[in-house]
C-alpha cells in the first residue's frame, strides 16, 4: 500500500470524480430541453457555451472527461524538493519519449513493451498535467507518427496551454494571394479583427503595440519586460532588422473587471501547471463557470460523443449520441443545433463516425475533403548560447512571467526566400530559471564545475522555432475501422508527413538561430537541427476547411457544415492555413464570430 | 521526402537528446518518496535500500567530488544526493541497476589499480587525476559529420520500444562511433543524476543558485534598461 507522503503528488481526486459522476447521472435525455448542444469544454467549447448562454440560449455542454477542482489541481507554487519524484510522473506512468514516436509501431499504447505501465501519455510527462492528459492505451491512433496530445477534463488543453496569444493577420488569411500556394481563406483579417479585439478585452492579453503586419497588434494589457540577456539579444537583432518583442500572453496582467474568477498576474511564472489565481486564461474559470452562472448552461461530464445523429427526414442534425465514460450507457441527446468543439481532430473524428444512409464517408463530407489538409507547426530546430554580459553575474529573477519573448517572422514577409514559402517565428528567452538545465552540457567536475554552472546560470539564452506546415490535401486523417478506443469508437488513422518546404524551412530555422546567436556574441552555442515529431506543436488545424464552394470545402465561411445546416464547428478544424501563430487566440475569436452568426440565425428562426 | 535507414544507435541518440531526456529517469515509488522525504526533512542517518554501507560511502564521496561544498554553499553530500541515487537504483530495472553497480565496483577497482586503495581513501590529487580521466570524453570535440544530423522521419516502425540503457538515461549520443567504456558510462550516468538531485534540492536551488523566483511579484522587473536606466545587473546602458 503506497504511503501518501506528499499531498501534492498524491492528489486525492475523489471529491471531484464523485461530483462528476453524480452530475453525469443526473443529466439524461429526458431531464431537460436544450437549444444547443456544445461538444467539448476547451477554448472552443468554452467560448461557444459562454456566447450562447449569455445570450439566453439553453446550452448542454458535453465533456468527455470529468469536472475540474481548479483550486486544488492548479498547483502553481510548488518546489521540486517537496516532491521527491521531482515533478516527474509516477513509476506506473510513461510519457512516450521524443524518438519513440518515429520508431514505435502504432498504436503506441498497444505496444506490448508498455504493458507494465498503467498509463502511457503523448505529452512530456510531469506530475501537474498527468491527471488531465489521456492514456494512449484507451485512446489509440494508427498510421504515421503523430504525438496527438489530448486532455479529457473540463477545460481541456487550456488548463496547461502555453499562453501564446497571437493573431493571424492578412498574411495568413490571404496567404495564397501572397505567394500563390493553395487558396485564401474565404474571409479576411477585417472580418475577424473585431472579434480578436473582443477576446482581448474579455479575457485579457498582455503585449506591446509593434505595428507588424505578420502578427497584428491587439488591445493589450501591461506587457512583460525583457530580462537582461533578452535585452542584449534584442539589440543584436535590431541591427539585423529583426524584431524581438515581448511575448503576447493570454494572461491578464492588469486584471479584469468582468470576472469574479480571475485575478491579475502575480509574476510567479508556473503557468503551465494551471494558474491557481487564473490570471492565465483557462477555459473553466475564463468561460465555463461564468457561462454556468447565467443559469443557461448544463454541463454533463464523462460524456463521450460518438456521433452526430442525422434526421433523414429533414437532412438536419437531430442531436448527438453519447457514451457515458463510466457506465458505458449509450444515450441520444436532442437539440436544435449542434456545435462541435472537441478539438480539431476529435471533431473530425466525430464527423467521420456520423455515418448515415447516403453519408457512408461521414457527415459533412460530400466534398470528400473531411480530414484532409491537416496542418500544424513544425518545431524542433532551436539554438542556445550564453550571453557574455551576464556570464559571472549574480542571478536576478528572470522567469516570473507568463511567457518569453518572440522573434517575429522575418522570412517571406517583404522578401521572398529562394528555398521555401511561408515562414516561421521563434519563441524563447533566457536568464536564471529554476532548474539549470545547461549544467548537463558543461564539462568537468568538482569546484570548477560547480562554479561554472553558477557562472553560466544567469546567461543562458535559448530560442525555438515554429514553422508553418503547408496545408496539403494528402496530409490527412481518416477513420480506422479496425481499431477502436476504450468506448468502442473507431479511431483516427494518420497519414501526415513533413514535406520538402517544411524541411527546407527547418534547415533555415536552425541556420538563422545560429546566425543570431553568433551575432549576439553568445558562447557555447548549441544548435538543434532536428524537427520534433509531427504533432508536437499541439496546434493542429484544417481538417474541415472552410470555403464558399461546397465542392472544395467542408464548412461555409461561418464554420457551418455545407451539408448539414445546423452543425457548426467551433474549433480550428475549419481553418484554411495557420501561419506560424499559436492557435488558441484564433480559435476564441473565430468561435465568437461563429456564435454571433448562429445567434442571428436563431433569432431569425432559421434553426 | 527521402527516408533512410536509422540505426538503433541513432535512435538511442535521439532519445537522449533534448526535452525528452528528463522524462527517461527511472521513477520512484511512493515508498521511495516517503523514504526520501524523511531523509531530507530529518537529516536522518542513511538507510540505503540497495547500496551497502561501504557502497554508500563510495557514492557519497563520488557525488561530493562532482559537486563539492565550497565557500558559497554545501555540496552534494549534504544535499543527500547519495540517497537520491540509492532510490533511483531501487526502482531501476535490473539491467541498468546491475550495470551501474558494476560501474561502482569498477571505480573502486580502478582506484585500487592506480593508487592502491579504494575510492573513498583517495586524496584530493588522486581523486582529481582519476575523475579527469573519466570525464575526458566530455571535452573531445564531436566529429564533423555529427554536426549535421540527417532528418529521418516515418521509417519502418519497430515493434519494440527502444528503451534506454543507463540508470539515468542513454549516454551513447556523446560519441556514438566508439563503444563507451564501463567506467566512462558510469561517470556520465552518475554526473547526470548528481546534477539533477543537487539542483532540485533546497540547498541547490536556494543556497547555491540563489534562485529568486516562485514568489509573488507586483510586476516582473526585467532588465533595468527597459525602464530607461543603466542596468546594474548586466551592465548594459539605457
Amino acid at each position: 500500500m503506497p504511503i501518501p507522503t506528499d499531498p501534492t503528488l498524491d492528489l486525492d481526486l475523489t471529491a471531484v470524480t464523485d461530483e462528476s459522476r453524480k452530475l453525469a447521472a443526473s443529466i439524461n435525455p429526458g431531464r431537460g430541453r436544450w437549444d444547443v448542444i456544445v461538444v467539448g469544454s476547451g477554448a472552443a467549447g468554452g467560448m461557444a457555451a459562454f456566447q450562447l448562454a449569455t445570450a439566453g440560449i439553453k446550452v448542454l455542454m458535453l465533456e468527455a472527461g470529468r469536472m475540474l477542482d481548479h483550486r486544488r489541481e492548479y498547483r502553481t507554487m510548488e518546489w521540486p524538493y517537496l516532491s521527491p519524484r521531482r515533478f516527474r510522473v509516477p513509476s506506473d506512468h510513461r510519457p512516450i519519449a521524443v524518438a519513440e514516436y518515429n520508431f514505435l509501431d502504432r498504436p503506441y499504447g498497444g505496444n506490448p513493451a508498455y504493458d507494465r505501465f498503467k498509463k502511457v501519455t503523448s505529452y512530456a510527462g510531469n506530475t501537474f498535467t498527468r491527471n488531465w492528459v489521456v492514456n494512449e492505451k484507451e485512446h489509440p491512433t494508427t498510421g504515421t507518427p503523430y504525438s496527438w496530445v489530448r486532455a479529457r477534463v473540463l477545460g481541456g488543453k487550456t488548463n496547461f496551454w502555453g499562453r501564446g496569444a497571437l493573431r493571424y493577420g492578412p498574411l495568413q488569411f490571404k496567404a495564397a494571394s501572397h505567394d500563390g500556394y493553395d487558396v485564401d481563406w474565404p474571409i479576411s483579417y477585417d472580418d475577424v479583427a473585431p472579434y480578436y479585439d473582443k477576446v482581448d478585452v474579455l479575457l485579457g492579453c498582455s503585449g506591446t503595440k509593434e505595428g507588424l503586419i505578420q502578427v497584428p497588434d491587439g488591445i493589450f494589457q501591461r506587457p512583460i519586460k525583457l530580462n537582461c540577456v533578452e535585452v542584449a539579444f534584442q539589440r543584436t537583432l535590431a541591427k539585423m532588422g529583426r524584431r524581438y518583442i515581448p511575448g503576447r500572453a493570454g494572461v491578464t496582467t492588469d486584471g479584469l473587471l468582468n470576472s469574479k474568477y480571475r485575478a491579475r498576474c502575480m509574476g510567479r511564472g508556473r503557468c503551465g501547471r494551471g494558474c491557481d489565481i487564473s490570471a492565465a486564461f483557462h477555459s473553466p474559470t475564463g468561460l465555463v463557470y461564468p457561462a454556468r452562472d447565467t443559469g443557461n448552461l448544463t454541463i454533463r461530464p464523462y460524456s463521450v460523443v460518438s456521433e452526430v445523429i442525422l434526421d433523414p427526414a429533414t437532412g438536419r442534425a437531430a442531436g448527438v449520441r453519447v457514451v457515458d465514460a463510466n457506465t458505458r450507457e449509450v444515450m441520444d441527446f436532442k437539440a436544435r443545433v449542434v456545435v462541435l468543439g472537441a478539438g480539431t481532430l476529435d471533431t473530425t473524428r466525430i464527423l467521420f463516425n456520423s455515418k448515415s444512409a447516403g453519408n457512408a464517408n461521414g457527415m459533412g463530407n460530400s466534398s470528400g475533403l473531411l480530414g484532409c489538409h491537416l496542418s500544424e507547426h513544425l518545431m524542433g530546430p532551436r539554438g542556445s548560447g550564453f550571453i557574455p554580459a551576464r556570464i559571472g553575474t549574480e542571478p536576478t529573477l528572470d522567469d516570473g512571467r507568463p511567457i518569453s519573448p518572440y522573434v517575429a517572422r522575418f522570412r517571406n514577409v517583404t522578401d521572398r526566400h529562394p528555398d521555401f514559402i511561408r515562414g516561421y517565428h521563434f519563441q524563447g528567452g533566457g536568464g536564471a530559471y529554476e532548474y539549470p538545465s545547461m549544467a548537463h552540457d558543461l564539462p568537468g567536475f568538482g569546484k570548477a564545475f560547480k562554479s561554472s554552472v553558477r557562472k553560466h546560470y544567469p546567461a543562458l539564452l535559448s530560442i525555438g522555432g515554429f514553422g508553418e506546415v503547408l496545408p496539403r490535401k494528402e496530409n490527412r486523417v481518416m477513420l480506422d475501422p479496425d481499431t477502436k478506443d476504450a468506448w468502442g469508437i473507431p479511431v483516427l488513422r494518420f497519414d501526415y508527413r513533413f514535406g520538402d518546404n517544411e524541411l527546407k524551412m527547418a534547415k533555415d530555422m536552425a541556420d538563422t538561430a545560429e546566425e543570431m546567436l553568433k551575432a549576439a556574441g553568445a558562447e557555447s552555442i548549441k544548435i538543434d537541427r532536428e524537427p520534433l515529431p509531427p504533432g508536437w506543436s499541439i496546434h493542429e488545424i484544417g481538417t474541415a476547411r472552410m470555403g464558399d464552394d461546397p465542392k472544395s470545402s467542408v464548412t461555409d465561411r461561418f464554420c457551418r457544415l455545407h451539408d448539414v445546416p445546423n452543425v457548426y464547428l467551433a474549433d480550428a478544424a475549419p481553418f484554411v492555413s495557420g501561419g506560424t501563430q499559436n492557435t488558441t487566440w484564433s480559435i476564441l475569436a473565430m468561435c465568437w464570430r461563429t456564435m454571433d452568426y448562429l445567434k442571428e440565425r436563431m433569432r431569425a428562426g432559421d434553426v | 521526402m527521402t527516408t533512410r535507414a536509422v540505426s538503433r544507435r541513432a535512435a538511442l541518440r535521439r532519445i537522449g537528446a533534448g526535452a525528452g531526456a528528463l522524462t527517461l529517469l527511472p521513477f520512484l515509488s511512493d515508498e521511495g518518496l516517503a523514504a526520501f522525504v524523511k531523509i531530507q526533512a530529518a537529516g536522518a542517518p542513511p538507510a540505503p535500500k540497495i547500496l551497502s554501507a561501504s557502497q554508500y560511502a563510495t557514492v557519497e564521496a563520488l557525488v561530493e567530488a562532482i559537486i563539492p561544498a565550497d565557500e558559497r554553499s554545501p555540496g552534494a553530500r549534504e544535499a543527500r544526493v547519495a540517497d537520491y541515487l540509492d532510490l533511483l537504483l531501487s526502482e531501476a530495472p535490473p539491467a541498468p541497476r546491475k550495470q551501474w553497480l558494476d560501474g561502482l565496483a569498477a571505480l573502486d577497482g580502478e582506484a585500487a589499480r592506480r593508487f592502491g586503495g579504494p575510492f573513498v581513501r583517495l586524496d584530493a590529487g588522486q581523486l582529481e587525476a582519476l575523475l579527469a580521466d573519466l570525464s575526458r570524453y566530455e571535452t573531445v570535440k564531436a566529429r564533423p559529420e555529427e554536426a549535421s544530423r540527417a532528418v529521418t522521419r516515418n521509417e519502418q516502425p519497430t515493434e519494440k520500444p527502444v528503451f534506454v540503457e543507463g540508470l539515468f538515461g542513454d549516454l551513447s549520443w556523446i560519441d556514438p562511433a566508439r563503444p563507451r567504456p564501463l567506467l566512462e558510462a558510469f561517470f556520465a550516468d552518475t554526473k547526470r543524476a548528481t546534477i539533477h538531485g543537487y539542483y532540485t534540492s533546497e540547498i541547490g536551488i536556494h543556497k547555491e543558485l540563489r534562485y529568486k523566483g516562485n514568489q509573488i511579484l507586483a510586476e516582473f522587473v526585467g532588465c533595468q534598461t527597459q525602464d530607461g536606466k543603466d542596468c546594474p545587473y548586466c551592465g548594459q546602458k539605457a
